[in-house]
């Protein structure tokens, strides 16, 4: 299947602290892939180098086959211009932890604001497919609201639904419900869900194992700015051979 | 009866000048406020000296110093401004720094995660600024920028110093001519009335950025 994403031999450090020590993988169209690890392990880092919220120090980031950021001879990342950066990123749809909603817009507002204005679709085009998404994430009513007005797990449906706006290739989504009260998870969970069935390419970082083990292709595990073990969601959660995956997960589950 | 009413109208010859510094000021200083702020705000060193430099000095010494410097000790240096220019440049300049602090703390208030999702749409850096950043922004603004509004019209007294008919200086002549209060009480009951309406004015604008928190 068609490659979407290539990292190879991604370094990232904030000072003096090194938090990404040689990462490689890729991500393939349709490809589900959670990212599990300790705190601390690079895992958000990663998935914000990815979309040029960190600026790599060393390696290479594609996007379907454009380089992002290239190595050079000294492996030193080099960017591509600010411009085409820009241009192939709003392609990769990111979800936050903090939901990052525009508070000074209605969700409506917060949804057709990127089509409108990037993308240069009509108004009324960008309402109709608002109001589809906002369909399909279950908040059809809430669609002249401003986010104070939401609880936590209606503020990230929109802000998913605000990614998925922009049609991306690929949806990021960092920690979607650590920061929601435990009965408000279960609504997210279910929206990034039926993105599953219809075959989104997505690479979350999560701490919900079961979550994780279940609608996941793939698992990457994260330590220490490494990736430990890249596998099937059994290679972690049934024979977990790494010492590192056993004590994380004795700890979690 | 009609000594009253000739004060009365002296003072207000005086109200047109203080309107005109009022004005000139607000229209020149608050844009020159949001391009400093925006200089600050940016990676180049030296511009932001420079600013660091003139926020502190035109914000570190008396606005009554200022005036005096520029229209009394800059004929020494060999610029010579007549007292409206002399005037009109210092308040401009003295109140483009308290806006260029306001503004940058209104911008620097809104939180890093509104440039990152603006970002993450593929928003530019200009599009991040006009459609998220300075409209939440403006709401942080307003209010310290309503405070400064109302303080402009009482700072305009002090251009009296240098011996522009403005209200204050036309009223202490009144008083002093007539032996008599009442030019004190017009110049108060103008300065009210004139800073009456700028509040409500900007209690006006507040309400309308109030629909979001």
């Amino acid at each position: 299947m068609e490659e979407i994403i290539r990292v190879e031999n991604l370094h990232k450090g904030f000072d003096t602290l090194k938090v990404l020590k040689g990462i490689d993988f890729t991500v393939k169209r349709g490809e589900i892939i959670s990212v599990i690890g300790p705190s601390g392990s690079g895992k958000s880092t990663l998935l914000r180098c990815l979309n040029h919220l960190e600026v790599a120090d060393k390696g290479s980031i594609s996007f379907e086959n454009n380089y992002i950021a290239k190595a050079d001879a000294t492996g030193k990342a080099i960017y591509k211009r600010n411009k085409e950066v820009i241009k192939i990123c709003s392609n990769i749809g990111m979800v936050f932890q903090n939901f990052n909603l525009f508070p000074h817009k209605s969700v409506l507002g917060n949804i057709i604001e990127a089509p409108i204005m990037v993308k240069g679709k009509s108004k009324k085009e960008a309402v109709k497919s608002a109001e589809n998404l906002l369909d399909k994430v279950g908040l059809k009513d809430k669609r002249d609201s401003y986010p104070y007005q939401l609880s936590g797990g209606q503020k990230q449906r929109v802000a998913i639904a605000r990614a998925l706006a922009m049609d991306p290739e690929i949806m990021l989504f960092d920690e979607p419900t650590s920061a929601l009260d435990p009965e408000l998870i279960g609504e997210v969970l279910q929206v990034i869900k039926n993105l599953a069935e219809e075959r989104m390419t997505m690479l979350i970082v999560t701490h919900e194992m079961n979550f994780a083990r279940e609608i996941s292709d793939r698992i990457i595990f994260m330590d220490d700015g490494k990736i430990v073990v890249d596998g099937v969601p059994d290679d972690i959660f049934v024979n977990p051979e790494h010492p590192r995956i056993k004590t994380f997960l004795n700890k979690v589950l | 009866m009609e000594n009253l009413a000739n004060i009365t109208l002296f003072i207000l010859q005086g109200a047109v000048v203080t309107l005109k510094i009022y004005s000139i000021t607000i229209i020149f200083s608050i844009p020159l406020g949001m391009l400093f702020a925006m200089g600050k705000l940016t990676k180049i060193p030296p511009l932001r000296w420079i600013l660091e430099a003139y926020t502190w000095v035109f914000r570190g010494t008396p606005l009554l110093l200022q005036l005096l410097f520029v229209y009394f000790g800059l004929p020494y240096l060999g610029m010579e401004l007549s007292r409206e220019m002399a005037a009109y440049v210092t308040f401009v300049v003295n109140y483009a720094a308290y806006f260029t602090e306001i503004f940058r703390a209104g911008i620097q208030s809104v939180e890093k995660g509104q440039y990152e999702a603006a970002k993450a749409l593929g928003m530019n850096f200009r599009m991040t600024m006009r459609r998220i950043i300075i409209p939440q922004a403006i709401k942080v603004i307003l209010p310290p920028t309503g405070n400064e509004a109302v303080t402009l019209i009482k700072d305009t007294a002090l251009a009296s110093v240098i011996a522009l008919a403005e209200i204050l200086r036309n009223a202490k002549s009144m008083v002093s001519r007539n032996a008599s209060i009442e030019g004190y009480i017009i110049a108060a009951i103008l300065y009210l009335i004139m800073t009456f309406v700028i509040i409500n004015i900007f209690k006006h604008i507040e309400k309308r950025f109030a629909y979001y928190q």
